[in-house]
């Protein structure tokens, strides 16, 4: 993709195309670290010079400089910088300010829980926004238009409101799981719930939008004017078209699912990935936060680098200077979609 | 795109509106009264405690006086004296100890044959080499010394295996009940020799408590279990060879409501730092509320007496008495919580009660700021030669009721007349900007737990590289004088009537305002548990607990 | 990673193989159409907290930072439409004197968005070459960390205050408008009557001001206008994590978030909670209603 060409140009040979999208993935990842460092090291402040300085524990500034010198806080920032990255080149995250344990143990230790509630979350997601879906097209007419609202809805709901509303019905009064019990499998469904309706959102936004530009095609008016039933006409022609730009939202959404891990999360008290950026945030971890922005770079950088060298093969009308790629650009921006599908 | 009627929209808001209304009802009808026990001791037991974060690291320098973390130590470590919530020292690991006359050298006779968890012993050795940590740390290493500990601290000696000799190169009263102070746990020597990453793993860090730790994970729960040769708890807690209960698990979780709720359901028995406004109906259910308070310092402000308009005795006087702490403790707290009566809580052996030094008397208050020369413009606010009469809090981001307080001290103190701000900081950003004697903190919130009385000396003025709260230097002979005085008493009889006269002193130069005495850790705890105990820093001690059938 | 250099749908869909901006027929069947009540409301519902946050002392007589502690928790009544809080607060008061920060700081957020992120796109898409491969990489790393992840650190970086995550929203949102900008600008430079502009020898700078802006500036407003209810609701999560105020503030998010720790008090939760569900929907209806009317 390659962002100087000229559209006119002739299409490069899938191996180069392929290769250049792998150079510009790392680099990204490799900027998101610097830009995240960079970023934190704005304000002046760490965990270790705030908790030293705390006037009860009463240390004399030598034992502060001492203690500050052990961490290598007390170096220029760009040294800092240049430490961290040929550490992170070699794989190594560094220790946490916070709690003196090796980063890569704390990520460790807590991204199984994330995963497992993504994963939950993208099911819920995309099982809301096929139903939706589907009842845009087979469901009564005023169901079906009421449906079409459901997005806009689910996209205006700010998620802790989601979080809290489900803890409330759910877990207070009807006991349908217990918060304390945050890993159980009945808590991860309704947090996999409040985390996956904001996506489901934009999945659903973007399968109706193709849907309603599948069902005006000549085939499909032909189909129906045979005597094709709606519900046979959705699932035998107007599905799978429309299905296949739902795998780029999905590499979108991924990001997104991690952004809103943080807030489901800190509210049904699970302990991931989320809450270990909260708990870094608060106390201003930069080496654990760094290590967050990078993983999440990477899973976005890499989703979306699957994506992007396989859907060429996968879909012929993919022209590798990447203009004609509707679906995909429809994913990205619910603006565009609805103009392009309303046109 | 086929055009949604905007009547759908409006129609699913109603829905979700209807929605939230119907578990908004729910809400209030929950689950029903607390099971009581049937009063019959139950050998062995689980007990789950909610509690609302696990601090940073697990290095034991470092943690020891988290108030959070301090609730794990206290159960995998032992300390030399125990201290009770009265202040009274009595033996723990250290049999008996004596003083010398100018209380400057001590000797600690040590119990014979308790043992750390890994089998090595808790001998003399031990003991020399937790002292030394405790005092110095190891700074290039990363270990932080502990704060508090006596900085008159030179050395400490094995005499014998059960005999150690620690030597103060100044009086040092307070050493004895600093051995009682979260920050002074008892850890393996082994531990102690181990780098910083490795300490930070609490499964590394051996103790000799009465519980030792199973397992932990990181921002979510520590498991302890209890061990079985354990034979040496606090004289003081009249209850001779291991804990009853079986395991003890502390579990994070961060919000409130939650923690209650998990009581009041029973899928925990304690809930720390539950919102005290939510109390009355556990209360009602017959759930147990404890509210034990810490020897130490009141929740007060410590005046800046170098900045306008707190440079003058006046308004500092109006300030203290411009405060319904009545007000507060109805509003923010419950009947558990009591006035300060000084600005050292009432249950600190010396504490004595000058309460009517600032009493709540908003005429008085106005009166003194008349007086002062702050008048009051047309709209109640006053100035004084253009310049309005404003004041910023910065609320203690290490007392959950603090910002809640300090909104209602700039209601009352706005009543009189005050512009007040209030601009509250996270822990960290709290530590950078929020410090005592920096010209734009007018007030210091002061939390904080101390075992001795003596420690008051040291943040008075700056003489000893004190804290000199209410940035006077040394400037005021009396209070320095007094100060001074308390720092070298030899004896807790002869420093009583100079602590006296200290307290009246700073409160009557309205130094100094008392807002409550604090409850720093508050306990909701399910009727079924019975016969925890309080130290000193007001920490439950599950030891002696049992749950009931 | 793409985004920046993929061409938006519309211009595959609604223009011509030259790729010139002719989006006649869609005007025309938006202008004749009056905008439907569903929009009418919801210019009614953003005019109302607008009207809020200007003038707040118009709505409520009742202090926001102010409480009669006797009044503590009292559920909606006439008196007080939203209850009260902890405080004896009315909370419709705080909710009215909170639509000033909640609504201002997501203005600011819009405003950043569009003034940085057009710039960017302006210049990759105009200037195209070395500069556009530069920004263009810029705008991947934005693009790749999670928008409120960003937000976050960001905020982190700037500190707990609501001005800042004003600013760390707009941050965020620079790639997106990056995005848009540049694709516009780039359809624009292609359209037929651009290249005869330049081709008769006129300016570059004659060209950015008199074809390729005004162009652009349609798909720009639409989209800030959807991202004035998204930011509103970033805004929100942040402070609801306490990244913004705190307390006596009353931004919406953290109306919510200390409503929370009252349970037998639920208004204060839901209170809060349905003002910015409806703004943010009516900003989402609005944006809705642009984009096919034009």
């Amino acid at each position: 993709m390659g962002v100087t060409r000229q559209p006119r140009r002739a299409p490069r040979p899938y191996l180069t195309y392929a290769v250049q999208r792998v150079v510009q993935a790392v680099v990204v990842v490799l900027l998101a670290y610097c830009f995240t460092f960079l970023v934190i090291s704005v304000l002046p402040g760490d965990p270790v010079t705030a908790t030293l300085r705390n006037p009860q524990n009463n240390f004399t500034e030598e034992e502060v400089q001492r203690i500050v010198a052990y961490y290598g806080l007390d170096r220029p920032v760009w040294v800092q910088l240049w430490e961290a990255l040929s550490r992170f080149v070699q794989g190594d995250l560094g220790v946490s300010l916070r709690s003196n344990l090796p980063v890569s143990t704390l990520i460790g230790d807590v991204l199984g829980s994330t995963v497992v509630l993504a994963v939950s979350a993208l099911v819920v997601a995309l099982a809301l926004a096929f139903g939706i879906a589907y009842g845009t097209r087979n469901a009564p007419a005023p169901v079906a238009k009421a449906l079409r609202a459901f997005p806009s809805l689910f996209l205006s709901v700010p998620n802790f409101v989601i979080g809290l509303l489900l803890i409330n019905v759910f877990a207070f009064n009807l006991g349908l799981f217990q918060v304390i019990d945050s890993e159980g499998p009945a808590a991860t469904f309704f947090a996999a719930i409040a985390l996956g309706i904001p996506v489901s959102a934009q999945v659903a936004e973007v399968l109706i939008a193709n849907l309603d530009h599948e069902a005006r095609q000549d085939y499909a008016g032909f189909a129906t004017s045979r005597g094709l039933s709606r519900s046979r006409l959705f699932w035998r022609h107007l599905l799978k078209p429309s299905s296949l730009p739902v795998v780029t939202v999905i590499a979108l959404t991924v990001g997104e699912l991690l952004g809103g891990a943080l807030i489901t999360e800190t509210i049904f008290g699970r302990t991931g990935i989320g809450s270990l950026v909260q708990r870094s945030v608060t106390t201003q971890d930069l080496p654990v936060l760094q290590a967050v922005v990078v993983l999440a770079a990477v899973v976005f950088v890499v989703v979306n680098l699957v994506v992007d060298l396989v859907y060429p093969l996968l879909d012929p009308r993919v022209d590798l200077r990447g203009a004609a790629r509707a679906p995909r650009t429809a994913a990205e921006q619910p603006l565009e979609t609805t103009q392009g599908a309303s046109a | 795109m086929s055009h949604t009627r905007p009547r759908r929209l409006w129609r699913s808001v109603a829905a979700l509106t209807a929605a939230l209304a119907l578990s908004a009802g729910c809400a209030s009808s929950g689950q029903g009264g607390a099971a009581q026990g049937n009063g019959q001791k139950q050998e062995g037991g689980d007990v789950t405690f909610l509690i609302d974060s696990l601090g940073d690291t697990w290095i034991p320098n470092n943690s020891a006086i988290s108030s959070f973390q301090g609730h794990i130590w206290g159960h995998v470590t032992d300390k030399l004296v125990y201290v009770d919530e009265n202040g009274e020292v009595s033996p723990w690991v250290a049999e008996s100890w004596e003083q010398n006359d100018d209380a400057t050298q001590f000797t600690l006779h040590l119990r014979d044959g308790v043992t750390f968890s890994d089998g090595s012993p808790v001998d003399a050795d031990a003991v020399v080499a937790n002292l030394d940590i405790w005092a110095k740390g190891r700074p290039d290493d990363g270990i932080n010394p502990i704060g508090l500990f006596p900085k008159t601290y030179q050395s400490a000696t094995a005499v014998d295996p059960l005999t150690v000799q620690v030597s103060f190169n100044a009086p040092t009263l307070g050493f004895i009940p600093t051995l009682g102070y979260h920050g002074s746990i008892l850890i393996s020597p082994e531990t102690l020799a181990l780098p910083a990453e490795e300490q930070a793993d609490l499964s590394n860090d051996i103790g000799s408590g009465p519980f030792t730790v199973a397992s932990w994970k990181e921002g979510d729960s520590v498991v302890l279990e209890k061990r079985d040769d354990y034979d040496w708890g606090p004289e003081a807690l009249d209850h001779d060879g291991p804990a009853t209960l079986d395991t003890l698990t502390y579990k994070l979780v961060a919000e409130p409501s939650v923690r209650t709720a998990a009581v009041q359901s029973g899928q925990a028995q304690v809930a720390y730092n539950p919102s005290p406004q939510e109390l009355g109906p556990f209360k009602e259910q017959g759930f147990t509320v404890a509210a034990p308070r810490y020897l130490g310092f009141v929740n007060g402000f410590a005046l800046n007496t170098q900045v306008a308009p707190f440079n003058d005795v006046k308004v500092r006087q109006a300030v203290q008495h411009g405060i319904d702490r009545d007000q507060i403790l109805s509003t923010v707290y419950t009947d558990d919580w009591l006035p300060a009566e000084s600005f050292i809580q009432s249950n600190v052996p010396g504490a004595t009660d000058h309460s009517a030094d600032f009493a709540f008397d908003p005429d008085k208050a106005a009166v003194l700021l008349d007086e002062a020369g702050w008048k009051a413009g047309a709209d109640g606010k006053r100035s004084k030669d253009g310049t309005p009469l404003s004041l910023t809090l910065y609320p203690n981001p290490y007392l959950a009721t603090s910002k809640s307080v300090d909104e209602l001290v700039a209601q009352q103190l706005g009543d009189l007349g005050f512009t007040v701000d209030i601009q509250a900081y996270d822990v960290v950003t709290y530590g950078e900007k929020v410090a005592i004697g920096n010209p734009s903190v007018p007030a210091y919130e002061v939390t904080r737990s101390f075992i001795d009385a003596g420690t008051v000396a040291g943040v008075l003025t700056d003489a000893n590289n004190g804290e000199d709260w209410f940035n006077l230097g040394q400037s005021d002979p009396e209070l320095t004088q007094l100060g001074s005085e308390v720092a070298s008493s030899v004896s807790t009889d002869e420093r009583a009537p100079v602590l006296d006269e200290l307290q009246g002193y700073v409160l009557q130069q309205g130094y100094f305002v008392p807002l409550t005495q604090i409850v720093q850790r508050l306990y909701l705890q399910s009727p079924k548990l019975k016969g925890v105990t309080y130290n000193g820093v007001a920490y439950a001690n599950f030891y002696t607990a049992y749950l009931e059938g | 990673m793409t985004t920046i250099t993929t061409e938006p749908a519309g211009s595959t869909g609604s223009a011509g193989p030259s790729g010139g901006w002719v989006p006649s027929a869609l005007r025309r069947r938006g202008s004749r159409r009056r905008a439907p009540y569903g929009v009418l409301l919801s210019f009614g519902v953003l005019l109302l907290v607008l009207a809020w946050s200007l003038a707040p002392g118009l709505f409520t007589r009742q202090d926001p930072a102010h409480g009669v502690p006797a009044d503590a928790f009292q559920g909606p009544s006439t008196a007080h439409w939203f209850g009260t809080d902890h405080l004896g607060r009315d909370e419709f008061a705080r909710v009215v004197h909170g639509s000033a920060s909640s609504v201002t700081s997501a203005l600011v957020a819009v405003a950043i968005g569009v003034l940085v992120g057009g710039l960017i796109g302006l210049l990759a898409g105009f200037l195209g070459g070395w500069v556009d491969v530069t920004l263009a990489r810029v705008v991947d790393v934005l693009l790749a960390i999670p928008s409120f992840l960003l937000a976050v650190v960001v905020v982190s970086a700037l500190g707990f205050e609501t001005i800042n995550a004003a600013i760390a929203t707009g941050v965020s949102a620079v790639a997106v408008f990056a995005r848009v900008m540049r694709s516009e600008v780039l359809k624009t430079r292609r359209a037929v009557f651009v290249e005869a502009s330049l081709l008769l020898g006129g300016s570059r700078w004659h060209v950015l001001l008199r074809h390729v802006l005004p162009n652009a500036s349609r798909s720009v407003l639409n989209l800030a206008v959807l991202q004035f209810g998204l930011s509103i609701l970033v805004i929100a999560g942040l402070a609801f994590l306490g990244y913004g105020d705190p307390p006596p503030a009353s931004d919406w998010g953290l109306l919510v978030s200390s409503g929370k720790d009252y349970p037998l008090a639920p208004w204060l939760v839901y209170a809060p909670a349905l003002v910015t569900i409806a703004t943010v929907l009516s900003a989402n209806r609005i944006s809705r209603w642009l984009r096919n009317a034009d």
